[in-house]
């Protein structure tokens, strides 16, 4: 009935169904996206709440730059466990970064459309493998071939840098993990870099190529400043991605909880140091504690390298 | 022309659907439980076996049986995330307080592991190891390189050590053994699992390890993996190593630990864990490995406990509401 008390429950024009099914849809879609804070809500207040009995008995200095792990003897220092994972993400992104930027270029400018339609299945297939198969090929064919190979070639090629030299190479190493790493979030750089650079307009070559620039030309003076910003945003992700890659990493990396004074160190991430210890956590006093700091300390740190970036990405945009 | 597609009616879609959605629950019987298990590579192959036999006489039970050390075992047990741990070492008194209930199952050991194509084999096999070399090796650090293990100091290649990443019950073995210390004062390259490890010794000459039984031993040839030689101890402390201190075959292994003459650590009981007394299905399970699982022990490569501590087992599985 149209009376008026019944009008905008009984919507029967074509108008009010309209307004009712764009607040339905509107609603559906916040409450999704306010879904995504509650978890990382959650997550935080989680892992804050269980660190807390760690800081009546450590310091957040001490805890930061202290240097021995031995949660038995109540000692926590994570400074090996963040130096190991610093240097393991730097050298996978520093691998990775080279190898995505010049593939994407290639695929976006150079290649011809059957090449293209050729890689990109293959990218996703390399995206899609489990990170467990990526560590045991880093164990089967990364680790032998750095121990025999690589680890005594840089020695002897490079005698004076402290970085170069192994004094025991097992292979299980800072470089093998970089290696592991490098090629676990290649694909995805690539495939994103690739339609960044393809959202380029198309009428900002040709204009360039009019005015007689090479095709080499084009791409950097015309191509790349364009799609910086965007290319900046990738890498961000993928720092992101290797700073928690955890189950490759820890198959490869030697776990060893000392300062790397070497690529051909073992070292210990953090990401290996919860895994690993995970089991260790109910029977030590305060290592659970200790572990959740560990986590809520990388937490942070990937959520203040994104905000950084999304502040410098503005920036550069103005 | 545009060709007319006819389109399915609603109500089709709908029987379809809901169909699918039923033959999910149609598949398990009514009242089936499930019985989680996690823990120690060392009990998990007699494990697997006992999860099938059992499986077989009790239908409208499930158990699911993961690896991933003992100290995962231990974890999962008391965060209530599995029924059922498996620990391959002692409790401490730490996680006995916080409800672990632990009952011996079985026994076995773990061995040291050596590279069968270490250069100086044949050295070590008369002069073997001890528990203070190791602890040169594994604790301290002082002894790094195979000159300094054998006492010829113009060998100069160096040990490469292996030790294990994950909380494992066969680590804090091994580390109580050479010197009464923990897992976590152990030195080395840390590579996760027990398989894990013995491949890492497998692929490098100069490489030590150390190992479960069953998995340093091949199941079907009964001696040791290929690549891999048991790390020789001298056991009876006469400076070299008699006949009866290698083992190049399971059974001779099995029995220096039945008798005693290998040492406890590392030989070791077996435990399963429960969060406080088993009751229900997990205990009847329990149960049963207390007796007729005790069938499965030997023949999977194992050693079955005294009768003694099997009686005690069932007496504090049995004494309880």
């Amino acid at each position: 009935m149209n009376t008026a008390a019944g009008w905008a429950k009984r919507p029967e024009s074509r108008t009010g169904v309209r307004k009712q099914r764009n607040r339905i849809a509107r609603r559906l879609f916040s409450i999704s996206a306010g879904f995504i804070f509650l978890v990382l809500f959650a997550i935080v207040t989680m892992l804050v709440q269980r660190s807390l009995p760690l800081w009546q008995k450590v310091s957040l200095p001490d805890f930061l730059t202290g240097r021995v792990w031995k949660p038995d003897q109540g000692l926590f220092g994570l400074l090996p466990f963040i130096l190991g994972t610093f240097w393991t993400t730097g050298l996978g992104i520093a691998f990775a970064l080279p190898l995505s930027l010049f593939s994407a270029i290639y695929l976006a400018e150079y290649a011809r459309p059957l090449t293209r339609t050729v890689i990109k299945p293959v990218l996703d297939i390399l995206a899609g493998i489990p990170s467990v198969i990526y560590g045991m090929w880093g164990v089967l064919v990364v680790v032998p071939v750095v121990q025999t190979t690589v680890a005594p070639l840089f020695s002897r090629a490079f005698p004076g840098i402290g970085l170069f030299q192994s004094s025991n190479p097992t292979g299980f190493s800072i470089l093998s993990a970089g290696i592991v790493l490098a090629i676990m979030i290649a694909p995805i750089l690539i495939a994103i870099m690739y339609e960044i650079l393809l959202a380029v307009p198309v009428g900002l070559r040709e204009a360039s190529m009019a005015v007689g620039a090479s095709r080499w030309q084009t791409i950097r003076y015309v191509v790349l400043p364009k799609a910086t910003s965007g290319l900046i945003a990738t890498l961000i992700l993928g720092t992101s991605r290797a700073l928690g890659e955890t189950m490759a990493v820890l198959m490869v990396v030697g776990n060893v909880a000392a300062l790397p004074r070497s690529l051909f160190d073992p070292a210990y991430p953090i990401p290996a140091l919860i895994a690993n210890n995970y089991g260790e956590m109910m029977s030590i006093p305060l290592y659970d504690s200790a572990l959740m700091a560990a986590a809520l300390f990388l937490l942070l740190i990937v959520l203040s390298f994104n905000i950084l970036s999304s502040l410098a990405l503005r920036r550069m945009l103005q | 022309m545009i060709r007319k597609i006819n389109p399915i009616p609603r109500w089709v879609l709908s029987v379809l659907l809901t169909s699918l959605l039923l033959t999910g629950c149609g598949s398990s019987s009514p009242k089936q439980e499930t019985i989680a298990v996690s823990g120690a590579f060392a009990l998990y192959p007699l494990m697997t076996q006992w999860a099938d036999a059992y499986q077989k006489n009790n239908p409208g039970v499930r158990i699911d049986v993961t690896a991933g050390g003992a100290g995962k075992g231990v974890s999962d047990t008391l965060a209530g995330a599995v029924d059922i741990g498996m620990v391959s070492r002692e409790l401490s008194p730490e996680e006995l307080n916080q409800g672990a209930f632990p009952i011996a199952v079985a026994r076995d050991a773990v061995f040291g592991t050596l590279n069968a194509a270490n250069p100086y084999l044949d050295q070590i096999l008369q002069k073997g190891f001890n528990p203070q070399i190791l602890a040169g090796i594994y604790i301290t650090g002082e002894i790094t390189t195979w000159g300094e293990v054998l006492g010829m100091p113009e060998i100069t290649d160096q040990i490469r050590v292996f030790t294990r990443s994950d909380s494992a019950g066969a680590a804090e073995m091994w580390a109580l053994y050479i010197a009464g210390k923990k897992q976590s004062d152990l030195l080395g390259i840390g590579v996760n699992s027990d398989p894990g490890i013995l491949e890492a010794v497998i692929r490098d000459s100069l490489a030590i390890g150390y190992n479960n039984l069953n998995y340093v031993f091949d199941a079907e040839t009964q001696k040791p993996v290929s690549g891999v030689v048991i790390m020789p101890l001298d056991l009876n402390g006469n400076g070299f190593i008699d006949p009866d201190e290698i083992f190049t075959d399971k059974s001779a292994a099995r029995q220096a630990v039945a008798d005693g003459r290998y040492p406890s650590p590392p030989a070791r009981d077996l435990y399963i864990i429960t969060k406080g007394n088993p009751s229900g299905s997990v205990r009847d399970f329990i149960h049963w490995i207390l007796n007729e699982g005790q069938a499965y022990v030997e023949p999977n490569g194992y050693i079955p406990l005294n009768p003694d501590r099997i009686q005690e087992m069932r007496a504090r599985l049995d004494d309880q509401p």
